[in-house]
């Protein structure tokens, strides 16, 4: 039964893969550069922003907004209370290190032979020093910061477009390939479910864990509606502009600050 | 002397002129601008955590300083030209002069408030980068074990940094409120947008009703800067 849910799910993951191939590749992720007028200038009417979705978008957006209004802020206000600092740290840890072999396929796939070795370092080290990926030693200690890679890089680093923007209830922004690529990545994590029973409980944590990362203060949230003209637009806009920066990965260098004065 | 070589004295004098006037702007060194922006910030931070200006009754004062510090380092309508992108250029001197008031008044209403919420934290100077007449000055908030990194994009004029964007997670201030403008003006035009600017920010001044929120205690721990 749960093979056969898990094959029909791989088929329509397939199934859209297939229409991605077909999908127009977006315009502009490389690199941006805030010093180039060309940044300001560029034509919003271009296909970067292709949301042929958008009534449907607006709808989920409001239902996500509602949703975190009356369950995910208070969820999240009574996880902070209730569960220290610490230890929500360690749930995060423990659940970023069992992606970690997902990151790697993905930083191999894409050519990132470097980030690779620094995500193979990094699950060695957590899974033994950091004791079962609780701590982040190899941040910590042994100055390996996390990477970022998923199989919508992947994706996109083999040509498939991003199709359109979506907006998933409850999950929020994404594109068709994202989303497709954060599915099947998911799948990667299976092999961990049967484990412990405990993983259940971490899973609750996590989720709140996630839950609050996102969270601002109900308070916040309300002001920063209050001075946003179009807060779906703002957000769509948002969600591409920082997406930029975690597929912006630095060719070597240990580190991505800026140098003192490059002046050119 | 032949006019030809009247021509050429005067195109070799033009030619040093020029090369002159090159290397003394260039070597008369631009201004750093992390120097530029460091007083600016520091001079915020000593306003919100003077013990004399603690206080609700002593809110508005507070903010008028802030908002004077501020205009010092950012240029508002340089802010609100690429806010508006093409549009701007089709606009009249008025117009110009009308919507960047409104963005900024619309600005110092949305963030004024965010500053003092931000005033417990540090901000460290990271770096800079410059390109001819522009820089980005890379600093990072710091609260607890969160770092939010933010930059401030500047122009140089007359030898003064002033800053028309700011990036906070590389998403571009500028940029996301260009998207909302321009779907405004796309689907109703300028002037509705201006008009709804109008009325937004009489509900900023009068809806909130505490247009000062209470602030309990603003510590001084901030270092770095």
């Amino acid at each position: 039964m749960i093979l056969r849910n898990r094959l029909s799910t791989g088929a329509a993951a397939l199934f859209f893969l297939l229409l991605l191939w077909q999908a127009p590749a977006f315009a502009g992720e490389e690199g941006v550069d805030f010093l180039s007028d060309d940044f300001y200038e560029y034509d919003l009417d271009d296909p970067e922003l292709a949301d042929p979705l958008e009534p449907l978008n607006r709808v989920v957006f409001q239902f996500n907004d509602t949703m975190y209004i009356w369950v995910l802020e208070p969820v999240a206000t009574f996880y902070s209370h209730a569960v220290p600092l610490d230890l929500r740290e360690c749930v995060n840890n423990f659940f970023r290190n069992l992606e970690e072999p997902v990151r790697f396929v993905n930083t191999l796939f894409q050519g990132r032979l470097a980030d690779a070795g620094k995500v193979l370092a990094r699950f060695l080290l957590n899974s033994t020093l950091g004791v079962y990926g609780l701590g982040d030693a190899a941040t910590r200690v042994f100055d390996v910061p996390p990477v970022e890679a998923t199989l919508g890089e992947t994706l996109a680093h083999w040509g498939v477009g991003d199709g359109f923007y979506l907006v998933v209830p409850l999950y929020g922004s994404s594109t068709l390939r994202d989303f497709t690529g954060t599915i099947v990545d998911g799948f990667g994590m299976t092999p961990y479910y049967t484990w412990t029973d405990d993983i259940y409980l971490m899973g609750g944590v996590y989720v709140g864990k996630e839950t609050s990362k996102l969270s601002m203060h109900l308070g916040e949230y309300d002001e920063l509606k209050k001075v946003l003209f179009d807060p779906y637009i703002s957000f769509r806009n948002a969600y591409f502009q920082y997406r930029n920066k975690l597929r912006d990965h630095p060719p070597a260098g240990p580190d991505n600050t800026l140098p003192e004065s490059a002046t050119d | 002397m032949s006019s030809f070589a009247k021509h050429a004295a005067v195109i070799v004098v033009v030619h040093l002129l020029i090369t002159v006037l090159a290397t003394v702007s260039t070597s008369a060194a631009v201004p750093d601008p992390v120097e530029q922006m460091r007083p600016v910030v520091d001079r915020i931070v000593r306003i919100l955590t003077d013990p004399s200006l603690q206080g609700d009754d002593q809110c508005g004062k507070r903010r008028k300083m802030v908002m004077a510090a501020i205009r010092e380092r950012f240029d508002f309508r340089e802010m609100s030209k690429r806010v508006l992108g093409r549009q701007w250029r089709k606009l009249s001197e008025d117009e110009k002069q009308t919507f960047t008031g409104l963005f900024t008044t619309l600005l110092e209403h949305a963030y004024i408030g965010k500053i003092e919420d931000y005033s417990r934290q540090k901000v460290e100077f990271k770096g800079r980068r410059i390109k001819k007449n522009k820089a980005q000055v890379e600093t990072v908030l710091v609260d607890g074990n969160v770092t939010i990194p933010v930059s401030y994009i500047m122009i140089l004029k007359d030898n003064q940094w002033f800053a028309y964007d700011i990036v906070v997670e590389n998403v571009s201030l500028v940029r996301n409120y260009m998207e909302q403008f321009s779907e405004i003006i796309r689907k109703n035009g300028f002037d509705s947008l201006v008009e709804r600017m109008r009325v937004r920010i009489k509900e900023l001044e009068a809806g909130s009703g505490k247009p000062c929120p209470t602030k309990t205690s603003i510590s001084a721990d901030r270092k770095g800067s």
